[in-house]
């Protein structure tokens, strides 16, 4: 069973406990106990910001992150007591965790600060290859490299993304052509004006006569305004190759490179304007995306253009919680609609009247001025979508019968057990076995209407319901499980295979570093025949496999965002 | 309302065919343990979406995993020491870029402090002192040469390669230089490095001993 998704609190349990006199903070400590009841985290996220902590920055940030998230907000001496690690590395975890926004930090009272961990942020890390795609379907290589950096790093400034961009740019480019730092600011300047990146919370500007000593952590501020204010900057240059640096010793190996750079001595212009990627204006353009798709899916083409047009005019409009969209004129999407599409403002009309009357109500009329004044209904159109997901996940685990029945109850919200074997027209013993497998999976619940004040069984009516929510909340922590699942076996198989990895590995660089030097052909062929065929067999086996298991966390990824951006919209309109 | 259970004879409280049993029928076994870790499946999952977009992605996951592990964020685990010391192993270490966060933004208590910052440093001499002394013996009259042009408490090149990254080495040496308290542990430092048979600050007469350390940095290691 699911556990109780409880709201977050951290209440101070004090204990003083035999012979603990004082006010330290670590007598402020609750009791383990407690904590588990109160935190909001299961146990299937949990283990899974601890894989996914582990993969990307190892087990000691793994080990502070997951503490954090398991016990609420501490403050630092605290965390390096409870983990038994030395205060230096918590401290750099810390700084590791802050940097990529994984880890806020509060003042509390008498000065203390603690520590906070977002459990949530955390599984955004399995969704950073969308978003960088994304971002190259939009704003092409640049755009890709740009959210690439920033999502790398946590926070830059907008400076050091461009020299870094426009640096591996030029890496990619023939010999002799170099990437311009202008164009790199421009795909900047562009990403920031549609939201897609946006500016963190800064340290304010105090003035020099504030009296007393400077406070134990900085506060951040940022307003709504200033989010996407691209700083005046006059980046000039290009990017460099690493090969053909200036620096005198040219042809060293990596590791002797210089300690300095020229560029360490030049003032940077930006500093401390930190940029960081907007996730919630991707997530906006996911679910624009799936609704677009559905539509398609269940229309045709050109209705989900007309979708997709209603949802670009809003993009800046709409808050991206709303509930629907701002109305919009049947005029107005006819001017907006893309230029390529002529299609008459009377079959605009036709298809917005079919969109309206459509069941699934994603577009909905909302009153006649301008030809017709529409909406999207973001949060109806979440709905279907995770319905539909629920819907196909019974299909493909239990079959098409199971579906039906599914669907009907979905439809007809609450049946007896009798109305269901006649309206799905399937025989009574086998709807009851359909019935009872998917109520054990909690996919179906069961309501009791009692006809007496007694609860009498044989005097209650007993119907067949589907909750959507909290359907939706068990997948969605079955999803959690799957990608662990999913990631644990990709380690165990790395790991059974590692010797033999690490040997093709070397052998590719013998041979890189051979055809390098311009060996012959026979030679080449030596070296290659030192992985055996049955040994190449089983690497070819191996990255299958890998990729199997890579190409299904990011799909059920995909799943994870649906429900969760369903379940989101449902709690804030509670 | 437990109470009377038919004096004896099982009878059910409600009505045994809406659950689709029929009366004096075998009910079907008790479940005694928990169901199997891997059930048999009646359908087989979907095959996984492919296309160019899926490729793509794929391809830069994989990607991204490869250069989270080099990133200065990477918090290498300090390994056991192996039995025997790799000599590829050396030639093997990636290189590292530093990592300095902005310290504005972050509370005060993070900054390293200056006693950490010399465990720290101990530790590391410790585990490069004890890596060096197996290659003394090779490369003793390149050693005296590097020193000697160097002239300072700087290490030898190779142990540099050794370390995460000279420039934080070289931060701490100017940290050494401006602790007035640190006289005390600095002694203890040169106490712990003594693994090795060379003193740090080896210099002939005539150097100056370790005056401008920070101004040779620009030279070239080699």
């Amino acid at each position: 069973m699911e556990q109780p998704r409880a709201k977050t609190g951290w209440t101070e349990v004090t204990e003083p406990g035999p012979g603990r006199p004082g006010f330290g903070a670590s007598d402020r400590r609750p009791r383990a106990a407690a904590l588990r009841l109160l935190s909001t985290m299961t146990q299937a996220e949990i283990k899974l910001c601890s894989l996914l902590l582990q993969e990307h920055f190892g087990e000691i940030v793994e080990k502070i992150g997951v503490h954090l998230i398991r016990t609420g907000s501490q403050p630092l001496r605290v965390i390096a007591h409870d983990t038994g690690t030395s205060l230096d590395q918590v401290k750099k975890a810390l700084c590791v965790l802050i940097q990529h926004n994984l880890v806020i930090y509060q003042v509390h009272k008498r000065g203390v600060v603690e520590y906070e961990a977002q459990c949530s942020r955390v599984l955004r890390m399995l969704r950073y290859p969308r978003y960088i795609y994304t971002a190259k379907t939009l704003y092409s290589d640049t755009g890709e490299l740009i959210v690439e950096e920033l999502l790398l790093n946590g926070k830059m400034t907008m400076s050091a993304v461009v020299k870094k961009v426009a640096d591996r740019l030029t890496e990619t480019m023939e010999d002799g052509k170099t990437m311009d730092y202008a164009e790199v600011s421009n795909t900047f300047v562009r990403l920031a004006d549609t939201h897609f990146v946006q500016r963190c919370p800064f340290v304010p500007a105090t003035e020099n006569s504030d009296p007393g000593p400077p406070p134990p952590a900085p506060t951040l501020v940022i307003n709504e305004k200033d989010m996407y204010l691209v700083p005046k900057l006059s980046l000039i240059g290009k990017g460099k190759r690493r090969r053909s640096s200036d620096e005198d010793a040219t042809g060293e190996p990596k590791a002797k490179r210089p300690k300095h750079t020229a560029d360490n001595k030049e003032p940077i212009p930006d500093d401390g304007i930190y940029w960081q990627a907007n996730l919630d204006r991707f997530h906006q353009h996911f679910r624009d995306q799936g609704i677009v798709s559905a539509v398609a899916n269940r229309m045709d083409q050109t209705s989900s253009e007309i979708v997709r047009t209603m949802l670009r005019m809003s993009e800046i409009t709409t808050p991206s919680n709303a509930p629907f969209t701002q109305p919009l004129s049947s005029n107005e999407i006819f001017r907006s609609l893309p230029v390529g599409y002529n299609i008459s403002k009377q079959v605009l009309d036709q298809y917005l009247t079919l969109l309206a009357d459509d069941p699934l109500e994603f577009v909905g009329k909302s009153g006649d001025s301008g030809g017709g004044m529409y909406v999207i209904n973001l949060h109806k159109a979440l709905g279907s979508l995770a319905t539909a997901t629920l819907e196909s996940v019974v299909q493909e685990r239990f079959g098409s019968r199971c579906a039906r029945i599914f669907r009907l109850v979905l439809q007809k919200k609450h049946l007896e057990q009798k109305q269901v074997e006649d309206f799905a027209m399937i025989p009574a013993k086998e709807a009851k076995d359909m019935l009872y497998k998917m109520l054990s999976e909690n996919f179906i619940s069961l309501q009791e209407i009692p006809k007496t004040p007694d609860h009498a069984p044989s005097r209650t009516f007993y119907l067949y319901t589907v909750n959507i929510l909290s359907a939706a909340r068990m997948l969605l922590h079955r999803c959690y499980k799957s990608i662990a699942n999913l990631i644990e076996r990709r380690q165990f198989e790395t790991k059974e295979n590692k010797r033999l990895l690490e040997k093709s590995q070397r052998v590719e660089a013998i041979i890189a570093s051979m055809q390098a030097t311009g060996a012959e052909e026979a030679q080449l062929q030596e070296i290659e025949e030192m992985i055996t065929a049955p040994e190449r067999q089983q690497l070819e086996t191996l990255k299958r496999n890998v990729n199997k298991l890579d190409a299904s966390e990011i799909q059920v990824d995909e799943t994870i965002f649906l429900l969760e951006s369903y379940i989101e919209s449902t709690m804030k309109r509670q | 309302m437990a109470g009377n259970k038919g004096r004896g004879r099982a009878a059910y409280t409600f009505n045994i065919e809406a659950v689709g049993f029929s009366r004096g029928e075998k009910l079907p076994d008790v479940v005694l343990k928990p169901p199997p870790l891997f059930p048999d499946t009646d359908y087989k999952p979907v095959p996984l979406r492919t296309g160019e977009g899926e490729d793509y992605m794929l391809a830069l996951k994989q990607e991204l995993r490869e250069t989270m592990k080099r990133m200065p964020y990477f918090m290498e685990t300090p390994e056991e020491k192996q039995d025997i010391e790799r000599y590829s192993k050396r030639y093997m270490k990636v290189y590292k870029e530093e990592w300095v966060p902005d310290w504005r933004r972050l509370p005060r208590e993070m900054m390293p402090t200056k006693k950490c910052k010399k465990g720290h440093k101990s530790k590391k001499a410790k585990v490069t002192g004890q890596g060096t002394s197996l290659t003394n013996p090779a490369d003793v009259l390149k050693k005296i040469e590097e020193l000697e042009k160097r002239g300072d408490g700087e290490k030898s090149d190779e142990e540099n390669e050794e370390k995460e990254g000279s420039k934080e080495k070289s931060k701490e040496g100017d940290d050494d230089e401006e602790d007035d308290a640190a006289e005390q542990e600095e002694y203890d430092e040169e106490e712990q490095e003594e693994e090795n048979d060379y003193i740090n600050s080896y210099f002939e007469d005539g150097d100056d001993f370790g005056a401008d350390s920070d101004d040779n940095m620009d030279e070239a290691t080699y």
